[in-house]
C-alpha cells in the first residue's frame, strides 16, 4: 500500500530571467503517512520551500510524481492549506476576513464563513481581535491569524514554511505548544519545515533531513518521544541524543561546500 | 555541482529591454510613415517622421533652431537659478527652524496647490515678454519643488548623526560637510528633476502668449503657418531637452547618491 | 482559556509599537503660526497702498485681498461666474475621467507585464518629462478652439501620473500575498482583485492627487490660448483690460477646485486605508 503523501524522483529547477538556472530539487523521494507530523530540516536553500510549493500546487515539478491520497497533485486544492513564514495575510482586510479568504474564494455563503471563522479565530485564541488590522497585531499573532486561515477550509493536508522563524524566542516556544495542542485536536497530516533542530523533534513524529541544493531526502529519523509532549521533555537525554545525532547529519551539508 | 555552471545567456536575454523598448519605437515610426500609403495625407493636419527628420536636420544647420533654443534659454537660466537660490534659502530655514515651519507651510502649500500659472498673463501685462517677464514666470513654477524638498531633506537629517559627530569632536564645519549637505543634498537634487519640467511649462506659457522669437514662439507660430513639419521638429527638439534634463539629473542622482536607491 | 496566556506575551511585545503623536500644544502651536503667516501677508498686502503712496501707472496692476474678495461676491452673486466655471469644470472632469479610465487599466497591465513594460517605457518616458503644453498648438489645429482640445491636452497631462503610479504600485504586489491567495486557488482575476489592486491603491491616489494639478494646469493653459470661453478666457480678458482683481479673483476660484478635487481625494483615500499603520495613529 502506498504512503497518504508519495513523491517520487521529483525534479525541479528554476529558470529566472537574465539569471542562471538552480537546480532545487533533484530525484527527491518522500512518504508521509496520513496523520502524521513530519519535518523538513536542511540547510538554507535546499529546496525544502520549494518542495512545500510542489505539494501545494503553486510550482510545477520538471518530472517526477507527487501523489496525495492516491491522486496526482495538478495545483491548488482546498486539501492543502499553507502557513506561511512572513504570515502573508493581506493587510487591508480584518482578522475575520483574511481567516475567511480560502472560504469566501470557494464560494462558501456569508453565515457559513462566519461560524467557521468564528470557531477558529476562538481555537487560535484571538477572540476580541476579529476586527483589527494585521497590522495591529504582534508576530505571534498574526501567526495564529496564518495557522486560522490554513485550518478554515478544512485542509487534510497542513503545510507550514518555517512559520514561526520570524518570531522571537520565547513566542515561538509558545506557538509550538499552541501548534501541538490544535494538531491533536483537528487531526491534520502536517508537513513542517525549519531550521531548527529543537523544534522539529518537539513537535515531529518524524524528522526528514534533506541534502544541500539539489535537495534530496538523506535520512529519515522516527521521534518515539511519547505524547503528549510538554517543555520539560527538551531537557531529557533521549531528547538531546536525537539533537546530536540530526546536527551530525546535518552538519555536512552546512559545512560542505 | 554540474548545473551551476554558468549556462549561456543570449545577448537578446541578457538585453531584452533595450531590445524591445527599440522595437517598439521603431515600430511606432514605421507605422506612422506607412499609414500614408493607405491614407491620403494632408499636410495641413500632420505630419511624416521622413519630413520632419528633413525639418529638423535643416532647423538644426541653419541655426534657427539653435537661436531659438539660445533666446528661451537665457530665461530660462535666470528663473532657474533664482529658483535654486531662494527656494534652498527658504526650504533649509522652514526645516531647521520649526516654528518657521509652523507658519510657512500651509502658505506654501496654497502657492503650491494653486496653479500659479494662472498669474502669467499678468505677469506679462506687467513685466512685457522680454526676458524678465519669462524669467519671472519660471521662477513663480520652479521655485516649490525646491522648498519643500530642501525642508523635507532638513526635516529628514538623523539628528543622532549629529550628537555622533560632535561627541566625536567634529566642528561646526564638519557637521555641515559631513551630515547636512548629504543628507539634504539629494532632496534638492531630486526636487531640481520636478522643477526642470515646471520651468519648461514657464517657458512654453510666457513664449505662447506673446513673443518674438524662442523654441514656444517657435511652435505657435510654425503651428499658425500650418507648417506641421517644423512644428514637430520643434516638439522633437523640446522633447529631447526634456529627457535629457530630466533622465541626466536621474542618472546623476544614482551616480552622486548610490546610497538612496530605491528610496 | 488555556491560551489566554499565549495571549497576553503578544500583547504586551506591542507596546514598543505605540509612537507618540503630536502633542495637543504642538498642534495647537502649529495651527496658530500657520493661520497667523497667512493672515498677517493678507493684512500687509491690504494696508500697503494706505501707507505708501503707489505711482497711478503702477497703480493700474495693483490690487488689494478686499477688492478680490468683492470681486469674488460679486461674480457669485449676479451669476455671472457659473457660465465659464462650467465650461472650464466640465473640461477637467471629461478629462480627468479619460485619463483614469486609460490610466488605470494601462497600468496595471504594464506593470504585470514585462514586456509590455519594455516595449512602452520610452514613450512613457519620453511623454513623462516633456511639458505637454508643447502639443496644445497641434491639439488646437486637430480639435479646434474649445471643449476638444481642452479635454485631449487634460487627459494627456493627467494620464502620466496616474499611469505610472499604478505601475508602480502594481509592481510593488507582494509575491507571498499573490502565493497565498492563489493556493487557494484563486484565478488571475482574483489575484488582481484580492491583491494586486488593493495594494497598488495607496500609489494610485497619489498619482490621483498629482493628476489633479496636471488637470488644473491643463485647463488654465488651454483656455489662455486656444478657447473661447472658461474662466481662463476671462483671466486672460481681463488681465488685458488691467482688471487685476478678476485675475486674481479666476486664480482663487481656480485653487479652490484643485483644493476641492484634493480634499475629495483624500477622504477617499482615509476610507481606503484604515488598514494602513500610519493612518490608524494620529497623523
Amino acid at each position: 500500500m502506498s504512503a497518504y503523501i508519495q513523491g517520487r524522483n521529483v525534479n525541479l529547477t528554476f529558470r529566472p530571467p537574465n539569471r542562471r538556472p538552480v537546480r532545487a530539487l533533484q530525484n527527491f523521494d518522500i512518504d508521509v503517512n496520513e496523520g502524521e507530523f513530519l519535518s523538513i530540516v536542511g540547510p538554507s536553500g535546499c529546496g525544502k520551500s520549494t518542495f512545500l510549493n510542489v505539494l501545494l500546487g503553486l510550482a510545477k515539478p520538471d518530472s517526477g510524481d507527487i501523489m496525495l491520497g492516491g491522486k496526482r497533485i495538478e495545483g491548488p486544492g482546498t486539501d492543502r492549506a499553507m502557513v506561511f513564514q512572513e504570515f502573508g495575510l493581506l493587510p487591508w482586510r480584518t482578522v475575520q476576513s483574511n481567516v475567511e479568504l480560502g472560504l469566501e474564494l470557494k464560494g462558501v455563503a456569508t453565515e457559513t464563513r462566519r461560524e467557521v471563522s468564528q470557531r477558529l479565530i476562538e481555537m487560535v485564541g484571538l477572540v476580541g481581535f476579529e476586527t483589527h488590522y494585521p497590522h495591529e497585531l504582534s508576530g505571534g499573532m498574526k501567526q495564529r491569524v496564518g495557522l486560522a486561515r490554513a485550518l478554515a477550509t478544512d485542509p487534510d493536508v497542513l503545510l507550514m514554511d518555517e512559520p514561526f522563524a520570524a518570531l522571537d524566542a520565547q513566542t515561538r516556544d509558545l506557538m509550538q505548544v499552541e501548534l501541538l495542542r490544535i494538531w491533536q485536536e483537528a487531526k491534520k497530516t502536517v508537513l513542517f519545515v525549519t531550521h531548527q533542530i529543537d523544534e522539529a523533534i518537539y513537535l515531529s513524529d518524524r524528522v526528514m533531513v534533506m541534502t544541500k541544493r539539489p535537495g534530496q531526502a538523506k535520512k529519515i529519523f522516527a521521534i518515539d518521544l511519547p505524547r503528549p509532549r510538554d517543555y520539560e521533555m527538551r531537557v531529557t537525554r533521549e531528547f538531546n541524543d536525537l539533537k546530536l545525532e540530526i546536527w551530525n547529519e546535518l552538519k555536512d551539508e552546512i559545512t560542505s561546500r | 555541482m554540474t548545473d551551476d555552471a554558468a549556462p549561456h545567456i543570449s545577448f537578446a536575454t541578457r538585453h531584452r529591454k533595450v531590445l524591445l523598448g527599440g522595437f517598439s519605437v521603431a515600430i511606432f515610426f514605421i507605422a506612422w510613415q506607412a499609414t500614408f500609403l493607405f491614407v491620403p495625407f494632408n499636410p495641413l493636419f500632420i505630419s511624416k517622421p521622413n519630413l520632419i527628420l528633413d525639418s529638423f536636420v535643416e532647423m538644426l544647420f541653419s541655426g534657427d533652431l539653435l537661436h531659438d533654443l539660445a533666446v528661451s534659454g537665457v530665461p530660462f537660466l535666470y528663473g532657474f537659478t533664482a529658483a535654486v537660490v531662494v527656494g534652498v534659502s527658504v526650504g533649509v530655514v522652514m526645516g531647521w527652524r520649526v516654528r518657521v515651519g509652523y507658519a510657512l507651510d500651509p502658505l506654501m502649500t496654497v502657492f503650491y496647490a494653486s496653479p500659479l500659472v494662472a498669474l502669467a498673463p499678468l505677469v506679462i501685462v506687467f513685466f512685457g515678454v522680454g526676458v524678465s517677464g519669462k524669467a519671472i514666470i519660471i521662477f513663480l513654477l520652479s521655485v516649490f519643488p525646491f522648498i519643500f524638498n530642501t525642508a523635507a531633506g532638513v526635516r529628514a537629517i538623523d539628528r543622532l548623526l549629529i550628537n555622533v559627530v560632535r561627541s566625536m569632536g567634529g566642528t561646526e564645519k564638519d557637521l555641515y560637510l559631513k551630515v547636512i549637505v548629504p543628507g539634504v543634498l539629494p532632496y534638492i537634487v531630486a526636487g531640481a528633476r520636478i522643477a526642470v519640467g515646471r520651468g519648461l511649462i514657464g517657458i512654453l506659457v510666457g513664449e505662447f502668449f506673446a513673443a518674438s522669437e524662442g523654441i514656444g514662439y517657435a511652435i505657435a507660430r510654425f503651428g499658425d503657418l500650418f507648417a506641421l513639419d517644423k512644428m514637430f521638429a520643434c516638439i522633437l527638439a523640446i522633447m529631447i531637452i526634456a529627457v535629457v534634463l530630466t533622465e541626466g539629473i536621474r542618472w546623476a542622482e544614482r551616480a552622486a547618491f548610490p546610497w538612496r536607491i530605491g528610496q | 482559556m488555556s491560551e489566554s496566556h499565549a495571549l497576553k506575551a503578544d500583547i504586551a511585545a506591542d507596546d514598543d509599537l505605540v509612537t507618540p503623536g503630536r502633542t495637543g500644544w504642538q498642534r495647537f502651536e502649529s495651527t496658530l503660526y500657520g493661520a497667523g503667516s497667512i493672515v498677517v501677508l493678507l493684512l500687509v498686502w491690504e494696508i500697503v497702498p494706505h501707507l505708501i503712496t503707489i505711482s497711478a501707472g503702477t497703480k493700474l496692476f495693483f490690487t488689494t485681498p478686499s477688492q478680490i474678495g468683492g470681486t469674488l461676491w460679486t461674480m457669485f452673486a449676479t451669476g455671472t461666474i457659473w457660465k465659464p466655471l462650467g465650461v472650464s469644470a466640465s473640461g477637467f472632469s471629461l478629462g480627468l475621467v479619460l485619463a483614469i479610465a486609460v490610466g488605470l487599466p494601462l497600468g496595471v497591465l504594464i506593470g504585470r507585464s514585462r514586456t509590455l513594460n519594455a516595449m512602452f517605457d520610452p514613450f512613457i518616458t519620453a511623454f513623462n518629462a516633456t511639458p505637454r503644453l508643447v502639443f496644445l498648438p497641434l491639439l488646437m489645429l486637430w480639435f479646434g478652439l474649445g471643449l476638444g482640445s481642452k479635454v485631449v491636452i487634460v487627459f494627456i497631462g493627467a494620464l502620466f501620473p496616474i499611469l505610472i503610479n499604478t505601475y508602480e504600485g502594481v509592481r510593488n504586489t507582494d509575491r507571498v500575498l499573490v502565493n497565498v491567495v492563489r493556493s487557494f486557488g484563486a484565478s488571475e482575476w482574483d489575484v488582481a482583485r484580492l491583491v494586486v489592486v488593493p495594494n497598488a491603491m495607496p500609489y494610485i491616489i497619489a498619482g490621483l492627487r498629482l493628476a489633479i494639478g496636471r488637470a488644473v494646469l491643463g485647463v488654465v493653459v488651454a483656455e489662455f490660448f486656444g478657447s473661447e470661453s472658461g474662466l481662463g478666457v476671462m483671466m486672460v480678458q481681463a488681465a488685458g483690460r488691467y482688471q487685476v482683481a478678476v485675475v486674481f479673483a479666476g486664480l482663487i476660484v481656480f485653487a479652490a477646485l484643485s483644493l476641492a478635487m484634493t480634499a475629495l481625494v483624500q477622504i477617499l483615500e482615509n476610507r481606503l486605508s484604515r488598514w494602513r499603520p500610519q493612518h490608524a495613529g494620529n497623523e
